[in-house]
């Protein structure tokens, strides 16, 4: 879909590949809730294959949300979609959905866990997701499940592996 | 995230047209799609959805429309003929001026629907029809032909010709300065909509221009040489309120305007007076007897239009509160959530209501009139709709 971003990607050298890695529009916002949460920060940040991400805390406490590519690829989000707290989500479930004026895009749980609160703001801004996809357009707060291990999730990635799959995202 | 429709197109397919532009599209940064077998701009670089939109409704927009099929059909019969194949009335058509109207098949249903004009005393008419709809009414048309040999006439598909729709309010300012007035000097300021002329362009290539469009603004549809189309196009473009625009906007612009669009809210099964466009059925031609001067499926559908036999119409509506859009296929229940009463054919988020959802669709007659209150079922929740008239936004067309 975004072809710009993938031939600019594939024609960086490796020194600047990693150079934009670091600095990724991908990465977690480091000066809004999903990372501020706790004092130290998420222990973990993964990515799925369908572009969701997931901010996991030490008390297991999770932040879900879609990344800079997708809601690009989207465009303007016009209305999102969220479950009712308390529901119980197991991954690859639909967690619930965002809409732009063409087209509505699912989104799946990446981890099994229990929704423990919602972003009510996107209800009357849903415009957010695309502003700040990975800060202030957090879509859901999780708390995991007990026997989740980050680790052990399947088909979840790391930032870089993430990112690899854009470039050769056909 | 993974997207209902295919939010991922397969960018090249070596099988897909290109019109003229197609080059000037991928220079202007346009995400190229396939559509109706051709390769067309679904959105600009540097542009949203929703500003391509707004833009459309405010300064002026150019649309690449050259995948629509253009034709012409001559002859001592055509009128006979176009009468047989539509309910219009084509003899009290003035020359030079163009409605919108319906290829019926022979059970009254929408084989697709056309603008068509008459260009002339001589039974000439320009015709443009849907590009999706090619190969069908290539098909339809010839057999019609063929079915009614006693009918002298012919119907030839245009070449080498590009068609662009510029729209909104300024549109006519950004083509204005670009012609020159017509052999007979009449200027832009007197064509009105619906009609059509040829205007020469300053360096003397001539273009056929029509007023009206798609987007319920005021706008013009101009078919200019292939060979001149890039040229043409970027003049417009060098008009700081002229963007290019793609066929996403094209979408919510018409659907605010409550147009049709084919495969969505017409198709062979749907009626005319279904589709609720008895207009294009010319009161002069609702009482014929004599059985050869009768348009196909005038038996039924003039049952439709006098004794309201047709059991569904086509509808407008909004949503009464927020939600996800309710898009083609969703279902339409009365307040009950039980009774099914109809069915989705167009929705999504209107830009210029401030992104509440709207749409199109088809419900029973008797739950069809305005005001009324429904539910749309999306993913199954419920939401609670009231049906509105058509257009949902007002029209801006420039009229005498």
């Amino acid at each position: 879909m975004l072809r710009t971003t993938r031939l600019w990607t594939t024609r960086m050298p490796a020194v600047g590949r990693l150079f934009l890695r670091n600095n990724s529009s991908n990465a977690l916002n480091k000066n809004k809730l999903p990372f501020l949460y706790s004092s130290q920060g998420p222990q973990a940040v993964r990515y799925t294959a369908q572009h969701e991400w997931i901010a996991v805390h030490q008390d297991k406490i999770a932040f879900v949300g879609i990344t800079k590519y997708a809601t690009d690829a989207l465009g303007d989000a016009t209305y999102v979609e969220l479950p009712d707290v308390g529901t119980q989500i197991a991954q690859s479930e639909s967690l619930g959905s965002i809409e732009s004026v063409k087209s509505a895009s699912e989104i799946y749980q990446p981890a099994d866990g229990t929704v423990q609160e919602i972003n009510t703001h996107l209800e009357e801004n849903p415009g957010v997701v695309n502003e700040d996809p990975m800060g202030d357009g957090w879509l859901v707060k999780m708390k995991l499940d007990d026997n989740v291990n980050m680790e052990q999730v399947e088909g979840l990635m790391s930032l870089e592996q993430y990112e690899k799959t854009l470039v050769h995202d056909d | 995230m993974s997207t209902f429709k295919s939010l991922v197109f397969k960018r090249f397919n070596s099988n897909l047209k290109k019109t003229a532009l197609h080059d000037l599209h991928v220079s202007l940064g346009g995400t190229m799609v396939p559509y109706a077998g051709y390769s067309m701009p679904v959105l600009y670089k540097g542009q949203t959805h929703i500003e391509s939109h707004n833009w459309t409704r405010t300064n002026a927009g150019l649309f690449d429309v050259s995948h629509m099929l253009q034709s012409k059909l001559s002859g001592p019969h055509s009128i006979k003929f176009l009468q047989h194949v539509t309910p219009t009335d084509f003899n009290a058509l003035p020359v030079g001026h163009g409605t919108l109207s319906v290829l019926l098949n022979p059970e009254g249903g929408v084989v697709d629907d056309t603008i068509v004009t008459k260009e002339n005393q001589d039974n000439e008419f320009y015709i443009v029809t849907n590009a999706g709809c090619a190969k069908r009414d290539t098909e339809f048309l010839r057999g019609e032909l063929q079915n009614n040999p006693a009918l002298d006439c012919q119907w030839k598909i245009i070449e080498g010709r590009s068609l662009l729709a510029l729209q909104g309010p300024k549109a006519k300012d950004v083509l204005e300065p670009l012609l020159e007035k017509t052999a007979k000097g009449k200027t832009l300021k007197e064509l009105f909509f619906g009609q059509r002329d040829e205007f020469a362009l300053k360096d003397g290539t001539l273009v056929q221009i029509a007023r009206g469009g798609y987007t319920g603004e005021d706008g013009f549809e101009i078919s200019v040489p292939d060979e001149k189309a890039v040229e043409f196009a970027e003049q417009l473009l060098a008009n700081p309120v002229m963007k290019a625009i793609g066929l996403a906007a094209r979408d919510s612009l018409r659907m605010e305007a409550g147009m049709c669009l084919y495969g969505h809210e017409l198709d062979e099964t749907i009626t005319p007076v279904e589709a609720g466009l008895n207009w294009v059925i010319s009161k002069s031609r609702r009482n014929l007897t004599n059985e050869k001067d009768r348009f196909n499926g005038y038996a039924k559908i003039m049952d439709q239009l006098n004794n309201k036999t047709y059991n569904r119409i086509r509808v407008a509506f909004k949503y009464l509160k927020k939600g996800p859009a309710a898009r083609n296929g969703v279902k339409i229940f009365l307040p009950d959530a039980q009774t099914e009463v109809g069915l989705v054919t167009s929705g999504s988020a209107s830009p210029s209501l401030n992104n509440i959802n709207v749409g199109q669709g088809y419900v029973e007659k008797g739950h069809h009139k305005r005001g009324t209150e429904l539910l749309v079922q999306v993913r199954n929740k419920f939401y609670p709709i009231e049906l509105a008239k058509m257009p949902l936004v007002p029209t801006h067309y420039y009229k005498n």
